[in-house]
């Protein structure tokens, strides 16, 4: 009421006095104030019930989870401030017991990244600490800037318009000043001083990833008895080596059908043969990483399987920057738009599609490699109807179908030795079919929305599933329910990948993020920060301590698991990277795209430089790219380095398109 | 606010039978509208991900749809792209083209083929980090290298590894470079053999030649230049030319500015072979057609080439210092470009030029034997070009003879003065001279007249037509003499009809008087004071549909 009577006063003095413009600008200035304070719907504070600060901000909060995940990020960082300033109106309004409840419900949020603050605020009790914390003085004194694009603005605006959440309302009228630029929501990594998504500012996401990851190799693995049995053999008989080499050829060449493309492969045992040495001093990048013991227990291998990978290894092409791998390249003709996944199984003789039409279709390259081989040169289209017809003569389908799915397959993964085979599927379950019966043999239901990905892991027996459901799994072949449930990402989880010593899973997400779990404990470990959008390939390297992880754009990172950090981003590609393989050694990076191109990165190099100059090498150091193999419009689905690093690539032909 | 306006809801609302929707009941639905779209897409885009694919299909759409336990939409199958329509009046409003369909037509339509069932066929992607130059990969672009190499990284002083790319030699394959070896041998020594024949088909069908590209097309140039005087090698080197040009896998526009020049020189050249009996005269044909194919392949992205082609040839054809059968290959050139180059570069020159290839055409004014031969070809190869392009005008305007009426009853009187004349001096022609001379012009006539019916057979062919042209005839004209007199025969008969023709036609031309089209009736009438009553031949087989 004085504040009136003033303004009156003084609006008649200066009109007597004739300050016309003075009059007019006060006017003006009042209306503005006036106007604002509408839109703000000025706070009423008589509602004296602390629960209104517990419920809206829980409203907000989901709210904001469940939003769209474009734009999620962005209204997540609203998410803090309100957080803590609820707190403090609690506190400062008395209720103290209420405020302490508040804070422990809510503070697992924020701990990622405010973890230091909140334990500051923490202490606070009374009001009188209010006044007295610098931290909480300042906070109240101050205003957070919070960008924000048009859209997630509206779309704040538009809940707390429609809920009436006055207390939200006020709380981020008083203390938030938005930044609305136009256009698409900024990126994640774009602004690492403001808050950005749950446990992901910059430095902060460092706290999640200050927890130890053992990224060694597996102690007692059949490559290090392979190496062990390798050096021996050098010191004793170096001079018998070049007949043994002779020997393994002879061997080769009569299983050489197996591989789909022996003759090459000849020459290539050769040199490796002769360059035993060399051969030695690579692996030894493999052998020098750390033994870590196995969290879970591990299926035995078979011993014949051992033996084979044992002459596998022994028969490994050398691969780096000089000496590149072979591609056999596996087409898929006539998909009609329908594959919509393929895998390779490890020795490349088996190949499955995953189809829209609900579908698992598996090919024996063995079988049919050799008539394909032949009629190969006659021209693609010939050799296919040819092997069409023939088939179809016979009264018999050139691959395997298993049918069992209800929806579409979205991803498939053979077994390490090639017995059994996954395939997930949108109709929610993931089943396993035998590749020896052609049978299918468990379907395994636990999620609740498609699943995008599955993968066995490297020892085979375990697997893990990602799924819409924004969960990762971890399932054995042995129990139709999970065995670990991964939740944490904030969108769907699209692709996981085992680390190499089974003890960890990465998984890659529409959030942008990929993250390390520790499976035997279920825990989010670490937090790779730093794609533009969604992640759909991920790679693990052999000796355990890098991953490579692709993204929709054609950005590929290569990530350091003990850091946490960025080793180098790698930009080539210019449509969805699909697959990533490390060659064997992990001297090569090979990538396969939308962008009908195989990629190959130089890997050695770039880490080489790291391990000298650890703290230095930050994003700065780039992979090289070594070379980029087009193919005749053919997007590259799926990538995989058989044990003898000859490399295996799958793509449907799509022409027209 | 929202990207959904109001009145949109208001439509839809219409649309389920909502007549009135409240103004603030459409207000607070589009930007929930709005989010539901948005939402839906996310979901599908996802889906699209991870069907591998780049392009959202409709499909993709409904399992969104499906995710959020929606009633997928019904009716849109994705088997074929949905075809938008822009609404008229609107710039950006779009909407589906929905057909009626008849059920009976669906019913009663045949089968259609059953797709191909799906199969995987393998092939090397690379063998060692090289791809194989096979069909199943894609044509390896060689002219993208260079620009790749001079790419040089600079050293770092941080001792970080770095590759510093030489200007790297390109690496040709063993394989590629004996085939090099080869079929340059061939070309050179063995271009008769039925293997020479292998290896042209070789050339123009295999993929994974494109490397050997600039190699072929410098080889090209140098021997043409230098094997000038070697027919047989010049023929074989033009032959490769053409099987390069052929074959869909190699991409030569980069090296025709290396490959044109051999190819007009082999239509200019003063001088072709070293001897009398060398027929450059197919030569000169063969590359005409092979420069015109080029023109016609690549014309529309050099925009400069048929015109620096036209110059070239033009001012061969125009310089009369120049050897005539420099002028020959020029009109060949020219009318190998096609009727329109003739009538604009060869038909206003016409006129000067014939009066300064009439006195080489007669007996008595040139004496040497060489030089009036190949004045008969010049005048041959003016004389088919002219009447190919005449030939041409008449079967686009069919009205045109009628046309033609008044100029030529005017220039009817200098016809029969100068024909006569003419007739004379080919008469005289033939009974003084010796048999081979006499049979010479006659073969020539006679060839003339074949060739031009030939057109009338398979008009617009140009390749059917030039490759014809240097026909049997006269191969024979210089080995027999014994034939002539019956070509000669022929000839003449040929000429009687084209007699009567003529009579025929003036007495058309007098019944219909037409004033049109002036300008194509000067055409013939020039034509016929040029040629006399040769070029009517060109006419006889529209001619001969006016009037049965």
């Amino acid at each position: 009421m004085e504040d009136e009577e003033m303004e009156k006063k003084v609006q008649q003095y200066l009109h007597r006095k004739g300050f016309r413009l003075t009059e007019l600008a006060l006017q003006e200035e009042r209306n503005r104030l006036s106007t604002t304070s509408l839109s703000d719907v000025s706070l009423s504070r008589s509602d004296n019930d602390p629960a209104r600060y517990y419920d809206g901000y829980n409203k907000l909060r989901t709210w904001a989870y469940n939003s769209l995940d474009q734009y999620k990020h962005e209204l997540l960082r609203v998410l803090y401030p309100v957080f803590i300033h609820c707190f403090m109106d609690l506190v400062a309004e008395g209720h103290t017991q209420e405020a302490r409840s508040f804070f422990h419900t809510f503070r697992e949020d924020h701990e990622l990244m405010h973890s230091r603050d909140l334990q500051k605020l923490e202490g606070i009790l009374s009001p009188l600490h209010l006044e007295e914390m610098d931290l909480a003085r300042s906070l109240r004194e101050n205003k957070f800037r919070i960008k924000l694009c048009e859209y997630s603005y509206e779309l704040l605006l538009q809940y707390l318009q429609k809920t009436q959440a006055l207390v939200m309302l006020g709380i981020i009228n008083e203390r938030i000043i938005f930044e609305v630029s136009a256009g698409q929501p900024s990126l994640i990594s774009d602004d690492a001083d403001v808050v950005a998504l749950v446990g992901t500012s910059k430095d902060l996401a460092k706290q999640i990833n200050q927890k130890e990851v053992h990224w060694g190799l597996l102690e007692d693995s059949v490559e290090e008895r392979m190496e062990k049995a390798l050096s021996d053999s050098d010191k004793t008989e170096a001079e018998s080596k070049d007949a043994d080499a002779e020997d393994n050829n002879k061997k080769k060449s009569s299983e050489g059908g197996k591989q789909g493309g022996p003759l090459k492969k000849l020459k290539k045992d050769k040199v490796v043969g002769a360059t035993g040495k060399n051969n030695k001093s690579e692996a030894s990048m493999v052998s020098a990483a750390p033994r870590v013991k196995p969290e879970l227990t591990l299926p035995a291998t078979p011993v014949e399987v051992e033996q084979s990978i044992l002459e596998d290894l022994r028969n490994r092409a050398q691969l780096n920057n000089l000496a590149l791998p072979s591609v056999s390249f596996y087409t898929f003709l006539n998909t009609h738009n329908g594959l919509n996944c393929s895998s390779i199984s490890n020795d490349g003789s088996l190949v499955v599609g995953g189809f829209s039409d609900s579908s698992v279709k598996v090919w024996d390259m063995a079988k049919i490699g050799q008539p394909a081989k032949t009629s190969s040169s006659q021209g693609e289209n010939g050799s296919s109807q040819g092997e069409h017809l023939s088939s179809t003569s016979e009264g018999k389908r050139p691959y395997t179908l298993f049918q069992g799915h209800s929806g579409p397959v979205y991803s498939a993964a053979f077994s390490p030795f090639g017995d059994f085979l996954l395939s997930s599927s949108s109709d929610s379950t993931i089943r396993l079919w035998s590749t020896k019966l052609n049978a299918n043999l468990v379907c395994y239901k636990g999620h609740n929305y498609p699943v995008w990905d599955v993968q066995f892991s490297p020892v085979g027996h375990y697997f893990a599933s990602a799924s819409h459901d924004r969960t990762a799994r971890i399932w054995s072949m042995d129990k139709i329910q999970p065995l670990r449930i991964m939740a944490g990402h904030l969108a769907d989880v699209d692709c996981v990948q085992w680390h190499v010593n089974c003890n960890y899973i990465a998984t890659g997400s529409s959030d942008k993020t990929v993250r390390l779990w520790d499976v035997q404990t279920g825990e989010c470990i670490r937090m790779f920060i730093g794609h533009r959008s969604m992640v759909l390939s991920l790679a693990m390297s052999p000796d355990g301590r890098y991953m490579a992880s692709g993204d929709e754009d054609g950005t590929i990172m290569m990530w350091d698991l003990s850091t946490g950090r960025c080793v180098s981003p790698l930009a080539g590609h210019n449509s969805c990277v699909w697959s990533l393989a490390f060659s064997c050694e992990g001297a090569l990076l090979a990538s396969g795209s939308a962008d009908c191109t195989v990629k190959l990165w130089d890997v050695a190099s770039s880490t080489k430089a790291l391990k000298m100059d650890d703290t230095k090498a930050g994003s700065t150091n780039r992979l090289r790219l070594l070379k980029a193999l087009p193919t005749k419009s053919t997007p590259v689905y799926n990538l995989r380095f058989s044990r003898r690093n000859l490399l295996f690539a799958t793509g449907a032909l799509s022409l027209g398109s | 606010m929202s990207i959904v306006p109001k009145e949109t809801i208001e439509v839809i609302a219409q649309s389920v039978g909502i007549p009135t929707l409240p103004a603030d009941v459409s207000a607070a639905l589009a930007p929930d509208v709005e989010y539901r779209l948005r939402e839906i897409m996310q979901e599908a885009i996802k889906c699209m991900r991870h069907a591998k694919r780049t392009v959202l299909t409709a499909d993709d759409v409904d399992s969104a749809l499906s995710l959020r336990n929606v009633e997928p939409v019904y009716g849109f199958a994705s088997g074929d792209p949905l075809r938008f329509k822009r609404a008229v009046g609107h710039k950006d409003l779009f909407y589906i083209d929905d057909r009626e369909v008849d059920f009976k037509e669906i019913i009663e339509a045949p089968l259609p083929k059953a797709p191909l069932d799906t199969a995987v066929v393998a092939h090397w992607l690379a063998i060692e980090g090289v791809q194989p130059a096979i069909p199943e990969n894609p044509p390896i672009d060689a002219i993208s290298a260079p620009t790749e190499n001079k790419r040089t990284e600079h050293v770092k002083d941080d001792g970080l590894p770095v590759d510093i790319k030489l200007p790297v030699k390109h690496i040709l394959s063993r394989e590629l470079q004996m085939y090099f070896d080869k079929i340059a041998e061939l070309t050179m020594s063995r271009s008769n053999t039925p293997i020479f024949r292998e290896a042209l088909v070789s050339l123009s069908k295999d993929s994974g030649l494109h490397p050997l590209v600039p190699y072929f097309s410098y080889f090209i140039a140098d021997e043409v230049t230098r094997s000038l005087a070697d027919l047989p090698v010049l023929f074989a080197l033009m032959r490769v030319v053409q099987s390069l040009l052929r074959n869909p896998h190699v991409h030569i526009e980069p090296y025709l500015h290396q490959l044109m020049p051999s190819m007009i020189t082999c239509i200019v050249a003063k001088r072709l072979g070293h001897r009398l009996s060398d027929n450059h005269w197919e030569l000169r044909d063969f590359s005409a057609n092979l420069v015109a194919s080029v023109c016609r392949k690549y014309g529309h992205a050099y925009h400069n080439l048929q015109i620096r082609l036209t110059k070239t040839l033009i001012n061969a054809f125009l310089d009369p210092h120049k050897a005539l059968t420099q002028h020959y290959g020029a009109v060949q050139g020219i009318s190998a470009l096609g009727t329109s180059a003739v009538r604009l570069l060869l038909l206003p020159n016409l006129e000067p030029y014939m009066q300064l290839l009439d006195p080489e055409l007669q007996l008595e004014k040139q004496t040497n034997e060489m030089k009036r031969k190949e004045a008969w070809r010049v005048y041959g190869a003016l004389l088919c070009a002219s009447g190919k392009c005449l030939y041409e005008r008449l079967k686009l305007f069919p009205g045109l003879l009628s046309a033609s009426t008044q100029p030529l009853l005017r220039s009817n009187k200098r016809v029969a003065t100068n024909n006569p004349n003419k007739r004379k001096s080919s008469t005289d022609l033939s009974a003084s001279q010796p048999p081979l001379k006499k049979m010479a012009s006659d073969v020539l006539m006679s060839s003339m007249s074949s060739a031009a019916t030939m057109a009338g057979n398979m008009p617009g062919s140009m390749d059917g037509f030039s490759t014809q042209l240097p026909n049997p005839s006269m191969m024979q004209a210089s080995s027999s003499g014994q034939m002539a007199d019956g070509i000669a025969a022929a000839g003449l008969i040929r000429r009687d009809q084209g007699g009567n023709q003529h009579a025929q036609m003036v007495s058309t031309v007098l019944r219909q008087a037409w004033k049109e089209d002036q300008d194509a009736g000067h055409l013939l009438a020039s034509l016929h004071d040029v040629f006399g009553e040769a070029i009517f031949s060109f006419i006889q087989p529209p001619e001969i549909s006016f009037f049965l």
